[in-house]
């Protein structure tokens, strides 16, 4: 029997069963598959487990209730989708979010993420509105040609989805990369912690064992990647307990580790966008005083803070230390002759 | 395994259907379905279609799929699948070979394609889909933390609780391992526009237009929120302007959720819908230095035009506006120009000129 049909019988017979089913009758309702040597056919039994598991199909041994006989169940109750308890606007949050990323056409387990979406319609009594806006919302999120792929976006979300299965089983990766900075290719074996998005693109973070040191790669630049293969289900390294995501994915250019801190003065001028407020960052001091606000930022990479000052455009200006302040006026100086 | 050993019995197709009341328009129906996948080695239309554990958590949610919804077409049960018609039926015949034993007739899955309408006779306990994997709430949850909102607790708690409880931890570590970004405006703010696209009720906002360097007041018949290049935005009907308009989430200043309700949108309007106009004029060019290449090259959106000599580049962003385009050269500090067209040009060497002259 083919494996994908022999773990849906199997899971319609444990669904449909009464009471749980020992070993000895799994036997015997499926001798084709768990047949032969009795330590070959318990190996393959523990894997079509793990695989009904994977699908979201939890089977458990089951030997503690003393009425009945022990053996193999799926509890109904663990194995159907429950309804989720959530007001209709928690429920929308769900469906907008999940919606809009699956239609960016670049996102981590964007399968799983379609499945998900698809289940959620089960979960709610009533989607009703907010199923249409998520609906319009994958319209609008892709392009005017009709699908969700720009240029150059396949390549990535292949990367992604390889790296997002290597991520989960905490698989080694084989990486072929394009440094932006020293413009020069190097491979190196990496080991994926996490994936984040900024500004758009997606990075991987992870423990380079080239520099022996943890790494974030852009993956545009990941020109090759190849997952170890060798026992999939049999994870290549554990995280370190203190390692976090988000602290690494909401770091400013200018707070990467380059050099000591230096405070940083920048002004900027009335009407301050909300959003130039918040580019500075959940870090940063923002003070408003008559006609602008100043902001205090500790930066360890301050050549970005210059580029990030210079991108607010004319009314943006870094107050102190004064090199940055020369180096600003310098770049502008530079542009203004070539505009002459 | 031998074949001899197998215990488990070929579908009985025939008799069943001879013996089923409706048996003469079944018959036609599971005909057309198995003369499709007739052919021995059925060779898949894609890869997605022909990947064994793909099939799998498809069809654990087709069959419950077409159980709620009796009678939905071969095309809209595909659509849903994200799947050609050639491979649901596929899954179909697929399907008719799985039951649980002693397989007699009433223990196999049963499907049926009739005119174009797939009915479910039996479903074999598969009413409802299995409960979140954990890669798949993992994903939503991430899609969810990056838009935020004042329910997204309570969402990513129901969300949990549906991953089997086994799997939990594992779920809670994948959750922390990827990130999406940062959520676009407060959490009061979000938690406000979804009830309101929810409960399909007007919004009034207070929201700051780039352009205009203003804050102004406006009522929006939310639709929904959307995401490009980045950036979120919400996208409704302006009252005071009479059509539908995006509205980026990051310049909402605040929001309420009036008693006013409305209509949904037709599907007319949202076929038409699009975040930015599709006229989007001329697009501009900027040259970039070798590093700024280098970085400009990844970020979407961005097309390459030419080389450069000194491994730098010219590249072309399609619908951007003077001033984005002036502060998108400009965050590369010095090592990029607007070059056309003409007024975008001049709206970078103008901001130049003023911001040095702060200086």
């Amino acid at each position: 029997m083919q494996k994908a049909e022999r773990l849906l019988d199997l899971a319609a017979f444990l669904l449909r069963a009464a009471e749980p089913i020992s070993w000895h009758e799994i036997q015997e309702q499926f001798p084709g598959d768990y047949g032969g040597s009795a330590e070959a056919a318990v190996r393959k039994f523990e894997r079509d487990k793990a695989e009904l598991l994977e699908l979201g199909i939890p089977v458990r041994w089951s030997s503690s209730d003393e009425d009945l006989p022990p053996g193999y169940v799926i509890d109904r109750d663990e194995f159907y989708l429950p309804n989720l308890e959530l007001a209709p606007e928690d429920l929308a949050l769900l469906y907008l979010a999940g919606s809009a990323a699956l239609a960016q056409g670049v996102f981590p387990y964007a399968r799983d993420l379609a499945h998900a979406l698809n289940k959620l319609s089960f979960a709610a009594r009533a989607p009703g509105a907010s199923e249409t806006a998520a609906l319009a919302a994958r319209n609008l999120s892709r392009d005017e040609h009709g699908n969700g792929s720009r240029a150059g976006e396949g390549s990535i979300a292949r990367k992604l989805e390889e790296l997002s299965g290597a991520v989960a089983a905490k698989k080694r990766v084989h990486i072929t990369y394009q440094g932006a900075e020293r413009r020069a290719r190097t491979e190196r074996d990496v080991d994926p912690y996490g994936l984040y998005q900024s500004g758009g693109a997606w990075f991987l973070v992870g423990h380079c064992h080239l520099r022996d040191d943890l790494r974030t790669f852009h993956l545009a630049r990941i020109e090759d990647l190849r997952r170890n293969t060798a026992s999939p289900r049999t994870p290549d390294f554990a995280v370190p307990p203190g390692f976090e995501l988000r602290e690494l994915a909401t770091r400013e250019t200018w707070e990467y580790a380059i050099h000591p801190p230096r405070h940083c003065t920048v002004r900027l001028e009335s009407p301050v966008s909300p959003e130039a407020r918040a580019s500075f960052g959940a870090r940063a001091r923002l003070r408003d005083e008559p006609g602008g606000v100043v902001v205090e930022v500790s930066a360890t990479n301050a050549e970005a803070l210059v580029r990030h000052v210079l991108a607010l455009g004319d009314r943006a200006e870094i107050v102190a230390p004064r090199e940055l302040r020369d180096s600003a006026r310098s770049i502008l100086a530079g542009l203004a002759r070539r505009c002459a | 395994m031998s074949a001899g050993t197998t215990k488990k019995p070929a579908r009985p197709a025939a008799p069943r259907s001879a013996a089923a009341p409706k048996g003469s328009e079944q018959r036609v129906g599971r005909r057309a379905v198995s003369e499709r996948g007739a052919c021995a080695a059925r060779p898949s239309t894609s890869s997605r279609g022909s990947d064994p554990h793909e099939r799998l958590r498809r069809v654990l949610f087709l069959v419950p799929y077409a159980v709620k919804h009796r009678g939905i077409t071969v095309k809209e049960l595909a659509r849903k699948c994200g799947i050609t018609e050639k491979v649901l039926l596929e899954d179909l015949d697929f399907l008719l070979g799985v039951g649980s034993p002693p397989f007699a007739p009433d223990d196999f899955l049963d499907l049926y394609v009739e005119g174009d309408a797939v009915h479910v006779a039996l479903h074999q306990s598969f009413s409802r889909p299995p409960r979140f994997t954990e890669s798949e709430a993992a994903a939503l949850a991430a899609a969810a933390q990056a838009l935020g909102g004042e329910g997204k607790d309570r969402a990513l708690g129901a969300l949990r609780e549906s991953v089997p409880r086994d799997r939990r931890a594992a779920f809670d570590e994948l959750a922390g391992r990827i990130y999406a970004g940062s959520p676009p405006a407060r959490d009061s703010v979000l938690g406000r526009l979804q009830r309101a696209i929810a409960e399909r009720r007007e919004a009034r906002i207070r929201y700051y237009t780039a352009t205009r360097e203003a804050e102004s007041e406006r009522t929006v018949r939310p639709w929904t929120l959307a995401q490009r290049f980045g950036h979120w935005y919400l996208y409704g009907f302006d009252l005071s302007r009479a059509k539908p308009l995006p509205f980026r989430l990051d310049r909402i200043r605040e929001c309420s959720v009036t008693e006013q309700r409305f209509e949904p949108p037709s599907e007319a309007q949202l076929e038409k819908a699009r975040l930015f106009s599709d006229d989007q004029g001329e697009p501009v060019r900027i040259r970039l230095g070798p590093l700024a290449a280098a970085w400009a090259l990844s970020r979407p959106g961005v097309r390459l035009v030419e080389r450069t000599g000194d491994a730098g580049a010219v590249v072309e962003v399609a619908g951007a506006r003077e001033d984005w385009a002036t502060r998108f050269a400009l965050s590369f500090g010095g090592d990029a120009e607007v070059i056309a067209p003409a007024s975008a040009r001049r709206h970078f060497c103008e901001t130049i000129k003023r911001a040095l002259a702060r200086y």
